[in-house]
């Protein structure tokens, strides 16, 4: 599903070229339940922003499901974006001034999805997050749990080939955590490919696959037994 | 454009942000307001200054006889000039398709009696003609005609307010009034827009104060009117000839200014126009600098909007907004707030305009009004000011990246 071979990537500090990602190799199977971890600092957001086409390498190759993602203009990128991933962030970032199903709605939109099936397709995914009833709420009405998973089924909604999460329990209680990993495993279970960046040891572990950054490049990469996070909720 | 979801968008940031939204459409609403209200009034002078001109016909010439200046031909300087009945002959004769109308003037107070009501009044000795040159408009009974110029009768047309002061209540059409105790039959009433100070005039037919006066063919003043199709450059030509004509008829030195007076209507006209003019330019330059203003506020606005709204973007890019449809979103936005708002101030100006409009009637200052193709410019203005206003900040807003916008540090 995901290609990467030799990626590299540095920021301009001023005068000073900070390199971030020296080299990765990587690759993900459809299905895949992958953790990246690293201490802040390693190059792990920077290589999910480059996952994402939020950002551009400077070298290297990156393939996502068969496409080679290369020398994209603004447009194109957006285009890639809608039709392959789907989003969830730290902070929820759901649009404050739209209800919960609308902001589940939104990707649709820009897929240019009808009304309808928009609204229809929404209270399914809503629904599948457990938060049917809470569909005309503004995302100030909901607690930080809920917002998270209002923001699981926008990602989800797009029907992208691959969720990227990046510190998705990282605003969250224990607890919230696990209800929302919980959710993050049954999309799972569902053939979902997913990519999760963490530097909490018992989220990675509720993962199937660790994949270790140090200093911007890979260190470890191995497989887990995933622990259930059913059983904490 | 006529999609419905971006116009719910619009319609949500809108709403979410009511003060934004009114301080940046107030900015406009109030230069479209002023600029209406200014094209309005300058509309309002025109109207004013033509009223007060277009008590007489606008194509009146008069000549007025003075004092000379400079010695000539053998005179001494300091003498005296005086038209008489053979000048109007001559100018009819000599400027047959120059003039329209011709008629002389002749002006004398009288004590006027009819019964117990007495009154002290101008009154003008005039030709027939004269009730065009001056738009006399009879109210009651007729004008001076033919008959009574040639045989020099004594009738007298007389104004409203003189009617009113002798008569009463009665018509005093067909009735005798006595002029400095010689009876004159009234045959008509007169009224003048212009001042209620006209309708104290009364008007004689010329010869019978000719003959009243000592039998001569003086004349204090000659009023005429050119040739309507003439025009300005034509016109005073025409009142140069006119002018060189009758100071060689009375021998006076061409340069003398103080001789013979020839007042040309078309010459004041042409300033008011000119004037004007340079007022509804100026009042365009200024309504326009004032929108210039507001357009420059809504770009602001609408950058602190971008600015604000940096994570919003951010998470649309994210979610797969084209720049293209981020673009559209802020300037469909800033269209729609312009022209609404320019149009609630379009809306405002031209209302007052059309209530108080006919209500104001000063001298200088009548019936304020804007015109269709205001409103429609002013409109086409507004749309032009919301994509100007909106271009850049639009622009700066399809440039969000993502990345940035959705950085939790």
């Amino acid at each position: 599903m995901i290609e990467i071979k030799n990626l590299h990537k540095s920021y301009k500090m001023g005068s000073n070229s900070l390199h971030v990602l020296k080299g990765i190799d990587f690759s993900v199977e459809e299905g895949e339940l992958v953790a990246i971890m690293g201490s802040s600092g390693s190059g792990k957001s920077t290589l999910l922003n480059i996952l994402g086409m939020l950002d551009a390498a400077d070298s290297g190759e990156y393939v996502l499901d068969g496409v080679p993602i290369k020398d994209l203009n603004e447009t194109k990128a957006a285009q890639y974006r809608n039709k392959f991933l789907g989003f969830v962030f730290q902070s929820f970032n759901l649009i404050n001034y739209k209800s919960a199903m609308e902001n589940v709605a939104l990707p649709l939109y820009y897929q240019r999805v009808g009304r309808k099936e928009r609204q229809d397709k929404a209270l399914k995914y809503l629904d599948q997050v457990g938060l049917k009833e809470w569909a005309t709420h503004l995302p100030s009405e909901l607690s930080g749990g809920q917002k998270q998973r209002v923001a699981i089924a926008r990602a989800m909604a797009a029907e992208p080939k691959v969720l990227l999460a990046d510190e998705p329990t990282g605003a969250l209680d224990s607890k919230t955590s696990y209800e929302v990993m919980d959710l993050i495993q049954k999309i799972n279970d569902d053939g979902n490919t997913i990519l999760v960046v963490t530097h909490e040891e018992d989220i990675a572990h509720m993962c199937k696959r660790i994949v270790h950054l140090k200093d911007g490049v890979i260190v470890e990469d191995k497989k887990v037994k995933q622990v259930r996070a059913q059983q904490y909720v | 454009m006529f999609d419905r979801d971006i116009w719910q968008e619009i319609f949500h940031s809108i709403r979410n942000n009511k003060l934004r939204t009114f301080l940046t459409g107030f900015s406009v609403g109030w230069g479209i307001f002023i600029l209406v209200m200014l094209l309005g009034s300058v509309n309002g002078m025109q109207n004013g200054f033509t009223k007060q001109f277009n008590d007489d016909a606008t194509n009146t010439i008069f000549i007025r006889p003075g004092t000379t200046s400079k010695a000539y031909a053998g005179f001494e300087k300091d003498r005296r000039i005086q038209l008489k009945n053979d000048d109007i002959e001559y100018i009819q004769k000599s400027f047959e398709k120059d003039h329209e109308y011709i008629s002389g003037r002749m002006f004398r107070n009288t004590s006027a009696r009819f019964k117990s009501e007495t009154g002290s009044y101008n009154v003008q000795g005039v030709h027939p003609d004269f009730q065009v040159i001056e738009k006399t408009i009879v109210a009651n009974g007729r004008y001076i005609n033919e008959n009574d110029f040639r045989s020099g009768a004594k009738v007298a047309v007389i104004g409203r307010k003189v009617a009113e002061d002798l008569f009463k209540e009665e018509d005093p059409v067909g009735k005798f009034v006595e002029f400095n105790s010689l009876p004159f039959r009234v045959i008509g009433v007169f009224t003048d827009e212009g001042d209620d100070n006209a309708e104290r005039n009364i008007y004689a037919p010329l010869t019978t104060y000719q003959k009243i006066y000592g039998n001569t063919d003086q004349i204090d003043q000659i009023a005429l009117t050119y040739n309507p199709s003439y025009n300005l450059t034509k016109a005073l030509e025409f009142s140069g000839r006119l002018e060189t004509i009758l100071k060689r008829r009375h021998l006076i030195a061409p340069e003398d200014q103080s001789g013979i007076r020839i007042f040309n209507y078309a010459e004041a006209f042409s300033d008011i126009s000119t004037f004007t003019g340079g007022l509804s330019f100026m009042s365009v330059v200024v309504g326009i600098l004032i929108l210039i203003a507001g357009i420059v506020g809504i770009g602001n606005i609408m950058v602190f909007i971008i600015k604000e709204r940096t994570k919003e973007i951010g998470i649309r890019k994210a979610l797969g907004a084209k720049p293209s449809q981020i673009i559209k979103l802020v300037l469909l936005e800033s269209v729609f707030i312009t022209a609404l708002s320019g149009f609630v101030g379009l809306l405002f100006a031209t209302g007052l305009l059309a209530l108080i409009g006919p209500n104001m009637d000063f001298p200088a200052f009548s019936n304020p009004t804007v015109s269709f193709s205001t409103v429609v410019i002013a409109t086409v203005i507004l749309v032009g000011a919301g994509l100007v206003a909106g271009f850049i900040p639009a622009l700066k807003a399809s440039r969000v990246k993502p990345i940035v916008a959705l950085s939790d540090k």
